[in-house]
């Protein structure tokens, strides 16, 4: 049992994370809900103005935008993301030649800084010049201006997206290849094929794995901000704008902090519900070791 | 349970080895940082924070320099930073500014009505009326006081390629319908009918898409009544400048002209530069684009005329244009303030602004020039900019603090127009969202000056 003097050191040793959790943590995050109804610029005294800035969300049509194009993203990002992990491990888990080398270039682009991967991603994109619609052009197929077209924006940031998926494979991966031999060896006993096998033995027993993938993937998502503010800016006609770009536009571009920290708030609480309804139903799914 | 005895020994170690560790670091750690040891001793180190970078920043570190070597209690300290606009708002918010900051004009408002800048006649610093240039008095003062000094001073013209307009036999374009026309007879299709060569497009570059309302004498924002400015951006003056920036797509192809300019993205100031390259007849720019043709294309023969604008306004020969500045200010809080304004004082005498105007290829925002100015000016244009900064009809950027608010809403509102959009149907519902922000604005100073 725990004496008051080995209790009394455990909280000296765990002191420094406690102060800095509560000092750059918890009190900015109280402030901000404090924040979120005033109108604050930084710059002035914080001014009470009630329910004004969540009112005020109701009637600002950049931040229905903002948010469709956030939905979308998470969409797309979090489906197409998971069926791509979980495609490229079990190909990677094959014993294939190079499997090695061809797990290092599938890692590599999570290492490289977002800033970087998303000006060459620009080139890349890029409606004349670049070298995927050289590609296109030389398969006779259309050629659409990614980054310049309303239409085609968001789906070009959402591959640019998907170019990072390498931690998530690695996950992925290391679950295939901890679910029991026996079990495959079973039931190629009972005659199950490939399919069937990826379906009632692998999928369930790595679900816990996809399970913390999805959740990172969403949380990652609701948060999009660096590659859209890199490659197009929230443009063209706002088809790029995510919500987190909203929230920095207020903050620090147009001197809204009150209103940033509303839109911030509501942000939290909706990716937060959104995680737990996640989980809940992931987690019912899962056969295998729970996530807690 | 494992005994925790060894676990705690093992802890205390590695707590003891830490300790030493961070000991002998701070022992042999240099006393003085590496960028503090050039400072002559006993000096007053002042922080400056300013945007510029490569040939500009180079400019006002001569500035800096020269400061520096005029006296021997205050040594400047130039600091590059970047988004310097949104650092300097956590800066002085936090309470640890700079003790001068470069911003740019259009933020003058915000700093001055929140007092997070010093005004200039608390530090005996105001030059008074007539100093400064009647345009760039408005953008440096906020209800009749100085809160920022000038770091040059811009306005925007039509750059004109000589030889592609000698080679179709054409003169320069003296209104905005004749540019559109202009432009179509000098654009060069390749074999395959995609643009090689355009004439002109407003939106190459597309940084001044909300300026196009100044050249049909539209307003951007009217505070002819301070208590009830407003945004009319929907005005017929306004929808009839974005109509002729959507002739440019209709006329030449939307895909065409979006193709060509998405190939010049990320090659503006340099030898990709679609003016500096060949591959655009004329483009709307400031003075500095001809210090970046000296360097990457030296050869290129141009010429430089106020832009034109719309046919039929009151008082053509008046150019029409946008000046803006490059400012110091003195953030409110900052450690030496006095010290600051000997600084801002040294930059406002006549020599070193104009140097500085010279090396940046700007116009001064002084009023009066000095005999030598333009006649040793190196922009052979610098009397186009002149004649835009100097006109009575030349206009500001609205003064008001949600103007970067404004202008993100008319830059999606910009490309739907670019892309074929009805303009008024685009721009009514713009200047509904804009007099709800103005309103609220102006509610919260209202209640701000009566304390609530």
């Amino acid at each position: 049992m725990a004496t008051k003097a080995s209790n009394l050191r455990g909280w000296i040793w765990a002191s420094p994370f406690l102060i800095g959790l509560a000092l750059f943590t918890l009190l900015p995050a109280a402030l901000s809900i404090a924040y979120s109804f005033t109108d604050y610029s930084l710059l002035d005294p914080p001014v009470f103005v009630g329910l004004d800035n969540y009112r005020e969300m109701l009637a600002d049509p950049a931040l229905g935008r903002a948010t469709l194009n956030t939905i979308l993203f998470c969409l797309f990002n979090v489906t197409i993301g998971t069926i791509l992990s979980v495609a490229i491990a079990l190909l990677l888990e094959q014993r294939l030649p190079f499997s090695a080398l061809a797990r290092l270039i599938v890692f590599l682009p999570t290492l490289v800084p977002i800033v970087a991967g998303s000006l060459g991603w620009m080139w890349v994109l890029n409606a004349d010049q670049g070298i995927l619609n050289r590609a296109l052009a030389f398969l006779h197929l259309p050629t659409p201006n990614w980054l310049g077209d309303a239409r085609f924006a968001l789906p070009a940031i959402i591959i640019v997206s998907l170019w990072s998926i390498g931690s998530a494979i690695v996950i992925a991966g290391a679950a295939i290849r901890d679910v029991p031999a026996a079990l495959y060896e079973a039931a190629l006993i009972d005659g199950a094929g490939p399919l069937r096998r990826l379906r009632h033995i692998t999928l369930p027993m790595i679900t816990p794995a996809l399970t913390l993938n999805i959740i990172m993937s969403l949380i990652w998502s609701t948060q999009a901000f660096a590659a859209p503010l890199i490659m197009t800016r929230g443009g063209p006609q706002n088809a790029t704008l995510t919500y987190a770009m909203h929230v920095y536009n207020n903050a620090f571009v147009f001197g809204r902090m009150g209103y940033a920290c509303a839109l911030a708030w509501v942000q939290f609480l909706a990716t937060a519900i959104l995680v737990a309804l996640a989980l809940k139903i992931l987690t019912s799914l899962s056969h295998a070791r729970p996530l807690r | 349970m494992p005994p925790i005895g060894p676990i705690i020994d093992r802890s205390r170690r590695a707590a003891i080895g830490a300790l030493a560790a961070g000991a002998a670091a701070f022992a042999f750690w240099p006393s003085t940082p590496r960028s503090r040891r050039d400072i002559p001793h006993g000096r007053t180190v002042l922080s400056y924070w300013e945007k510029w970078t490569g040939p500009e920043g180079e400019a006002i570190q001569r500035v800096v320099d020269a400061f520096n070597s005029s006296q021997d209690r205050i040594y400047v300290q130039r600091l590059a930073v970047s988004d310097q606009n949104s650092k300097a708002l956590v800066a002085i918010g936090g309470g640890d500014p700079p003790d001068l900051a470069g911003l740019f004009s259009y933020s003058v408002p915000q700093y001055a009505e929140s007092g997070a800048a010093i005004p200039f006649d608390q530090l005996g610093l105001d030059p008074g009326p007539g100093f400064f240039t009647p345009a760039i008095e408005r953008v440096l003062r906020h209800q009749g006081r100085l809160f920022a000094a000038p770091n040059t001073s811009y306005s925007l013209a039509l750059y004109y390629n000589l030889d592609h307009f000698e080679e179709a036999g054409l003169a320069p374009p003296t209104s905005l319908e004749s540019l559109a026309d202009t432009a179509v007879a000098l654009t060069r299709r390749a074999p395959d009918r995609s643009i090689d060569r355009v004439g002109f497009l407003p939106s190459l570059p597309w940084w001044w898409y909300y300026l196009w309302p100044v050249y049909a004498d539209g307003l951007l924002y009217d505070d002819s009544s301070p208590d009830a400015p407003t945004a009319p951006i929907d005005s017929d003056a306004c929808v009839r400048a974005f109509e002729w920036v959507a002739s440019f797509p209709k006329r030449l192809g939307l895909a065409d002209v979006r193709t060509f300019a998405d190939r010049f993205a990320r090659s503006y100031h340099n030898a990709g530069d679609p003016f500096l390259s060949g591959r655009c007849s004329m483009a709307f720019q400031g003075p500095w684009l001809a210090n970046f043709a000296r360097v990457y294309a030296p050869t290129l023969r141009f010429g430089v005329i106020p832009m034109p604008h719309a046919a039929g306004l009151p008082d053509p020969l008046q150019p029409r244009g946008l000046v803006e500045c490059d400012v110091i200010i003195i953030p409110r809080g900052c450690p030496h303030p006095e010290e600051a304004a000997e600084f801002v004082r040294f930059t406002l005498r006549q020599d070193i602004q104009e140097s500085l105007c010279r090396d940046h290829f700007k116009s001064s925002p002084l009023a009066s020039l000095s005999p030598t100015f333009l006649s040793t000016h190196p922009h052979p244009g610098i009397a186009a900019f002149e004649a835009v900064a100097r006109s009575p009809r030349v206009s500001v950027l609205p003064r008001t603090r949600v103007w970067k608010n404004y202008s993100e809403l008319l830059l999606p509102a910009y490309d739907a127009i670019w892309a074929g959009a009805d303009v008024r149907s685009v721009l009514s519902p713009l200047a509904a969202r804009l007099r709800i922000l103005i309103d609220r604005q102006q509610d919260i100073a209202r209640r701000r000056s009566n304390g609530d």
